[in-house]
């Protein structure tokens, strides 16, 4: 064999090599990058999950007259905390599959970051009242905390009758 | 002669009660206690948010002064001033005037009132306490805001057919106490049934747009603006069969539902403007109430 036909057949070998490593890595990087994003969203909606847990047990001390002022305060502080979690959650922009997130959330993100601001504040607020040992403190703080909520979900989840939860 | 004085005074008293609600509609200042139950048979209402533009002009929205588009299955209709402006408002209206749109859906002049304003349902109202909420109306700041004609194809925009549907679809009715049933009950039918009218968005329609009766409650997919009104009936897998007593209350109360998520829609504005203003023992009312309803199985989705 010449000294140039071989030189030709490694090249060759070596292209045909190296694309097929591209191809091939194009492909899990894809099926990779469905499966980040299907597991994003999950993520996303176990934070918020988590948020309404909170926000569910403080209900059910305060519906049912439980007391426990000092469990409302740290229910209240775990959801001022999760405030942080949010933003990071819902960096990417994503919206297939069974997601209610807008996308007004990525088209005006410094909107979206303040709403989450003033949801941790309300927490914090509530957090606050629920351990001065004021009763007369803990309405107002829990209604500031109810229109936080609406205060994110109007602008950035999509409304009920658009849920995938109601398709 | 005083036999005859005394005989004077009670008769005197048995007619003053009959001629207070003229006499007070005179009066300049109305009594605190008048004011208060007015306030809250206007909280009962959701606050009348529908009068409200929320939608269109957000939280700074002038109150009550009308103008929000109201999307039904017949067209877009445009809730009217209801501050005590006398050109656009309803300054100019008399106790009587009052009663009667509230009752029977028509204006001073005698002009029909479009029935996406739920006068079926205010029917069932008393007249104190509609006396009440008039004088209520008559104490927020007056706004000046015209009203608007609707959006609606003919001939649900023409005035005239609702001669027709009120013959098909309005039997207005007083609500008479059960004597069968506790004090809490009346009073909970009494908020569902005629002031909170939670059956005007929570039951279906007919395709003539009267209430489906056999659906009472259940939920309907053409609710106002489009959106969903889910069942409240005590179903368990598809109403709030698995609510207690103090998760209905708790939700009028704050918007927030069991699982600690918040209220979306109309219902977050009547909460907020309304039913979270009224005293404890009402929403207990409405909730036992609720709760004694027969459970219907209705799910209400988009998709179906």
């Amino acid at each position: 064999m010449r000294r140039s036909s071989m030189t030709l057949s490694i090249l060759v070998t070596v292209l045909l090599s190296l694309s097929f490593a591209f191809l091939s890595n194009a492909n899990i990087a894809s099926a990779d990058g469905h499966e980040q994003d299907e597991a994003r969203v999950k993520y996303r909606q176990t934070v918020m999950s988590g948020i309404g847990n909170n926000m569910g047990a403080i209900g059910d001390i305060m519906k049912n007259r439980l007391g426990m002022p000092a469990a409302i305060a740290i229910h209240a502080n775990q959801m001022a905390d999760s405030a942080a979690l949010i933003a990071p959650a819902f960096k990417q922009r994503i919206m297939d599959g069974p997601n209610d997130a807008k996308a007004e959330i990525w088209q005006d993100w410094a909107k979206f970051e303040e709403a989450i601001a003033t949801y941790e504040e309300a927490a914090r607020g509530l957090a606050t009242a629920a351990a001065s040992g004021d009763p007369k403190a803990v309405g107002p703080a829990m209604r500031a905390l109810g229109k936080s909520c609406g205060g994110c979900h109007k602008p950035f989840r999509k409304p009920k009758e658009e849920s995938y939860k109601n398709q | 002669m005083s036999a005859a004085l005394i005989a004077m005074c009670i008769i005197m008293f048995a007619i003053l009660p009959a001629n207070a609600t003229a006499a007070e509609s005179l009066a300049t200042q109305p009594s605190q206690a008048k004011l208060a139950n007015g306030e809250r048979i206007f909280a009962a209402t959701g606050g009348c948010t529908c009068h409200t533009n929320y939608p269109g002009e957000g939280a700074n929205a002038p109150q009550l002064a009308g103008g929000r588009a109201l999307e039904t299955p017949f067209g877009v209709f445009y809730s009217t001033n209801i501050t005590p402006d006398p050109e656009t408002g309803i300054g100019r209206f008399s106790d009587a005037d009052f009663i009667r749109a509230m009752r029977e859906g028509r204006s001073p002049n005698g002009e029909h009132y479009f029935p996406v304003f739920p006068y079926p349902a205010f029917a069932g109202l008393s007249d104190q306490d509609l006396v009440d909420m008039r004088a209520y109306l008559a104490s927020i700041p007056a706004v000046k805001r015209a009203n608007k004609p609707p959006d609606a194809p003919f001939p649900f925009s023409w005035r005239a057919t609702i001669t027709g549907w009120k013959l098909v679809n309005f039997d207005p009715q007083r609500i008479a106490d059960d004597p069968t049933r506790t004090r809490v009950w009346n009073r909970g039918r009494y908020l569902v049934s005629a002031a909170s009218h939670c059956g005007e968005c929570h039951t279906p329609r007919t395709l003539t747009g009267g209430l489906d009766e056999t659906l009472a409650l259940a939920g309907s997919k053409d609710g106002p603006e489009g959106q969903l009104a889910p069942n409240i009936t005590p179903h368990d897998a598809t109403g709030i069969g698995k609510w207690s007593r103090a998760d209905l209350v708790w939700y009028l109360e704050t918007g927030f539902k069991p699982d600690g998520d918040d209220t979306q829609g109309l219902m977050s504005e009547v909460i907020e403007h309304g039913y979270a203003n009224l005293p404890t023992e009402d929403l207990e009312a409405i909730a036992e109430y609720l709760q004694s309803l027969p459970a219907i199985e209705n799910r209400v989705t988009r998709g179906d």
